[in-house]
């Protein structure tokens, strides 16, 4: 017996199968291929942007993100249906693939038939099976979506059609494989065997009588082609076009450093507008974003700003261009998402980074942030305008006099640059560090630290300026480059070979976004410098046991992957750590981050209360942090949320200082 | 409408003062250096009659060393249309009468329709220049006003008052008027504005004819009030606080005896 089947059976294999068949396959992909250049006009309305260089890394991206599913597979249960499904059906195209090259090449041109023997039997099976696990995926993420309605998640007419769609395809898939088999395999159990989907279909239709089958065969074999082609047609019109946009953004993603942003040309003095609030200000791709967005809501689901009640959701936001690109391209972008949602982010990138589309939203804001500010003059309050004259006239957000800022280290033996540059490391300190009282005794911990180790460390005192960040997140680029350009010259006319910064804003800043303006001294956060001392033996820490938790600060986590080095020093010193349950890079944000540190925090809920909320939750006793703002919205946040007796928030260096 | 801003620089009042070597007034040292307060306001009361009106011509002066251009061109990017720079290196020293013969010596043949200034500068605080360029020129100056409305050539201005009072107070062209907090918002310039401001006409004169006038007062000494006693502040929880403030009270006063 031979192990194939005979492919076009009961449809035949003539030219008056084949000629509607190929018929209307070109009206379907006329139509799809028309939706597509539609689409493509809009993108293109968009600033141009690179976005085709590191092949390798591209192709690789592409790769890993489509055939391997790696960012879907990040969140489970929804993430691991798709994925499931995705390979199921994926296998599904493979198999009708090749049956199109077997009936309508190599056989109809060469008489070459591969679909038989061992190949034959591995592919009915395995495409069986595949059907069934579609089916069973497509089941599950239907009853989420219909019966569960997780919270957030927004269902529309695509939806529907999506589901309905597939459902379709698969189930006639299976009654047009249990018609044949069920009239041409009924007989050789061996070979039905290798369809057992398909032969328990078989037996519950095998009492209509071969007539009636075969008539049901015939109808529901051209039906399903059918719904084959309209799936082709619609991908562009529908949802379904996430197959080729989110596909395509994992190729088209930024390839970092990340987090950092796009600097805007200020030389250039033909420029007039800067920032976006139109759709044409925006790049390509932040239009072909809105088309790659699946609305799988992860990003809502772990923003701050949303969590605690303000007017932002990235997908919204995200969707809201979309919105305008394709319906209503002259509206204003900023009226049109409004400005409360434009400033409400911290830049905190949870949602950049769980999403499974490589969609771009922070830069969004940024971009829309710049146009109110370098455009309108306008600020989220005029606290933060204050303290933008303030950065202007002193070099610090903050309004204290420039002259003052190394006051701090008077006391300690450590002199400025200008006394003395022969130093190994400089520290820079950062505003809130150098005149914040609080963080002036983080300051003086890693001092002690460094002391302690013999690291020979300088400062800049009166001459270090605020490097820019809170300034360039809210959008003021140019007040950004101002400060940037200052520090730079600062530090390279010292001949400085290493930096230490004790705020990762800083240290992200210096590390990443002043490249653009060719600064390459090594620049390294102070749990990475400090646990390198512990592990080269050169910083002695006493093990003292006591509770805690950690928090992993925006900057230091997500924007720089950094979750070891602090718990390596945490361990050092004696921490039990119990982790809250939004960690490492899916850490909730303390709300200082975006420049947001310079703004009252009007609307819903604090996020720094929340965040002490769920750190008192573990029960431990202190707060550790690596950052700044960080320690000052928990100071803050410890009050508000009245477990001020029972968790202390510090910074690492503290803790550590206090084992030497 | 021709319209004159006078501006001062003023160093920030958060910079770490010290007494220079003459003893008569602040060192130069370690400042950090910005548009006074009150002349903001007039600055931006200024741009917005411009906007209001469209033909207005507004000219930005301001005395002093070179570095003042800094400052002035933060007025040329608020929308100041031209800038007057009196090179004055001794422009610290001086006292109002010759600041106000400098200004009126270069407006008393320009027809300025306006003249806006500060009520007062945030470092010598004498509060007399704007009203003296008024009598220099001989037109009326209503001073510290809060609100301003131009309306067809009628001017309406608020003045403040002792103890919050308001005063409307009607007047025409030529006038002065000296701003007080209050009489608005300033604006953050725009970059556009900020880059345009780089192009603007910026001329620096040599200290104009002043009439005759000198100086006719010294400053004697310049010092820091010696301090007297200092306030307290408890800290730490509420009761603790409390019993603190009780046994203050009953060892240092009599309050409770």
């Amino acid at each position: 017996m031979e192990f194939t089947r005979e492919i076009y059976w009961n449809v035949g294999h003539g030219f008056t199968t084949l000629a509607p068949m190929y018929g209307l396959l070109l009206v379907a992909v006329a139509i799809f291929v028309l939706g597509c250049l539609k689409r493509i006009k809009v993108y293109r309305l968009g600033q141009p942007l690179e976005r085709t260089d590191q092949l390798g890394k591209r192709i690789k991206n592409l790769l890993d993100n489509v055939c391997l599913q790696t960012k879907v597979f990040r969140v489970p249960g929804a993430g691991t249906a798709h994925a499931l499904f995705f390979w199921s059906f994926f296998i599904l195209f493979i198999g009708t693939t090749l049956i199109v090259a077997q009936a309508d090449f190599t056989d109809l041109l060469f008489g070459v038939k591969f679909l038989k023997g061992t190949f034959y039997k591995l592919f009915s099976v395995i495409l069986d099976l595949a059907g069934l696990l579609s089916i069973a995926m497509l089941s599950g993420l239907l009853v989420r979506r219909y019966l569960i309605r997780p919270e957030g998640l927004l269902t529309k007419c695509d939806d529907a059609l999506m589901h309905g769609l597939l459902f379709a395809i698969l189930i006639t898939g299976f009654l047009i494989e249990g018609a044949r088999i069920a009239v041409t395999e009924m007989d050789k159990p061996l070979l039905a065997a290798w369809s057992p989907v398909g032969l328990v279909v078989a037996n519950i239709l095998s009492g209509l009588g071969e007539a009636g089958l075969r008539t049901l065969h015939t109808g529901l074999w051209w039906f399903h082609l059918l719904l084959a082609l309209v799936f082709i047609a619609v991908i562009p019109f529908t949802k379904f076009r996430h197959i080729l946009t989110t596909s395509a953004n994992s190729f088209l993603a930024d390839l970092g450093p990340t987090g950092k942003l796009t600097t805007v040309n200020l030389e250039d003095e033909t420029t007039e507008r800067f920032g976006a609030s139109e759709l044409t200000d925006l790049r390509w791709k932040d239009i072909f974003d809105a088309d790659a967005c699946t609305l799988c809501k992860r990003c809502q689901d772990r923003c701050p700003a949303f969590a605690t009640g303000k007017p932002l959701s990235p997908m919204l936001l995200v969707n809201q261009i979309g919105e305008t690109a394709f319906n209503n391209p002259k509206a204003n972008l900023i009226d049109t998402i409004g400005r409360e949602a434009i400033w409400a982010c911290t830049t905190c990138r949870a949602c950049q980074d769980i999403c499974p589309a490589s969609i771009e939203h922070v830069d969004k804001i940024i971009n829309l942030r710049r146009n109110l500010v370098l455009m309108e003059g306008e600020f989220p309050g005029e606290e933060v305008m204050t303290a933008m004259e303030q950065a202007e006239v002193n070099g610090n957000p903050l309004g204290m006099g420039y002259a003052s800022r190394g006051d701090w280290a008077e006391t300690l033996g450590i002199k400025s640059l200008a006394e003395d540059s022969d130093v190994d490391v400089l520290y820079f300190v950062g505003c809130y560090a150098s005149f914040d009282k609080r963080n002036i005794a983080v300051a003086k911990s890693f001092i002690t630290l460094c002391q302690a180790a013999g690291v020979k460390v300088g400062i800049l005192g009166k001459e270090e300026k605020c490097c820019g960040e809170p300034m360039r997140k809210m959008g003021n680029e140019y007040l950004y480059q101002t400060l940037a350009m200052e520090t730079i010259e600062t530090i390279k006319g010292y001949g400085v070979k290493k930096i230490v910064t004790t705020c990762p804003h800083c240290f992200n800043t210096l590390a990443k976004d002043y490249q653009d303006f060719d600064f390459a001294i090594e620049v390294e956060p102070h749990p990475v410098f400090l646990d390198r001392l512990i592990s080269d033996g050169k910083l002695q820490i006493k093990t003292d046991t006591f509770s805690c938790t950690y928090h992993d600060s925006c900057y230091l986590g997500r924007h720089n992957d950094l979750y070891d080095a602090p718990r390596n020093l945490i361990r050092a010193a004696g921490g039990q750590l119990t982790e809250m349950a939004k960690t490492r890079d899916q850490a909730f944000c303390c709300s200082a981050g975006g420049g947001r540190i310079m703004a009252e925090e009007s609307i819903g809920e604090r996020i720094n209360i929340k965040r002490v909320q769920m750190a008192a939750a573990t029960g431990a006793g202190q707060l550790l942090s690596n950052c700044p703002f960080c320690l000052t919205m928990f100071e803050d946040g410890v009050k508000g949320a009245d477990v001020e007796a029972q968790l202390r928030p510090k910074d690492i260096a503290e803790i550590l200082a206090e084992r030497l | 409408m021709n319209i004159l801003i006078c501006i001062k620089q003023v160093p920030d009042m958060e910079s770490k003062f010290k007494i220079n070597a003459e003893k008569n007034w602040y060192d130069r040292t370690d400042l950090a250096w910005r548009m006074n307060e009150y002349d903001e306001y007039a600055v931006e009361q200024a741009v917005r009659l411009k906007e209001q009106v469209g033909a207005a011509d507004l000219t930005v002066l301001c005395i002093g060393p070179d570095q003042v251009k800094e400052t002035m061109k933060k007025a040329l990017a608020m929308g100041c249309d031209r800038g007057v720079h009196i090179a004055d290196n001794d422009a610290h020293k001086r006292e109002p009468l010759e600041i106000a013969s400098m200004i009126a010596g270069f407006a008393k043949d320009k027809n300025f329709d306006i003249v806006f200034t500060g009520m007062q500068s945030q470092d010598r605080g004498s509060a007399q220049v704007g009203v003296m360029i008024a009598e220099l020129l001989a037109i009326p100056a209503v001073t510290t006003i809060v609100d301003f409305a131009f309306d067809n050539g009628a001017i309406h201005v608020k003045r403040e008052l002792e103890g919050g009072g308001r005063a409307l107070v009607k007047a025409t062209t030529p006038v002065v008027l000296t701003c007080q907090l209050g009489l608005n918002t300033p604006r953050y310039p725009t970059l556009p504005n900020i880059m345009k401001a780089k192009k603007k006409e910026l001329l620096t004169l040599a200290v104009p004819d002043m009439g005759g006038i000198g100086a006719c007062q010294e400053t004697a000494a310049f010092y820091f009030p010696e301090r007297k006693g200092s306030g307290l502040v408890l800290e730490g929880e509420l009761p603790d606080m409390a019993e603190k403030l009780i046994h203050l009270l009953k060892e240092k006063t009599g309050v409770l005896a």
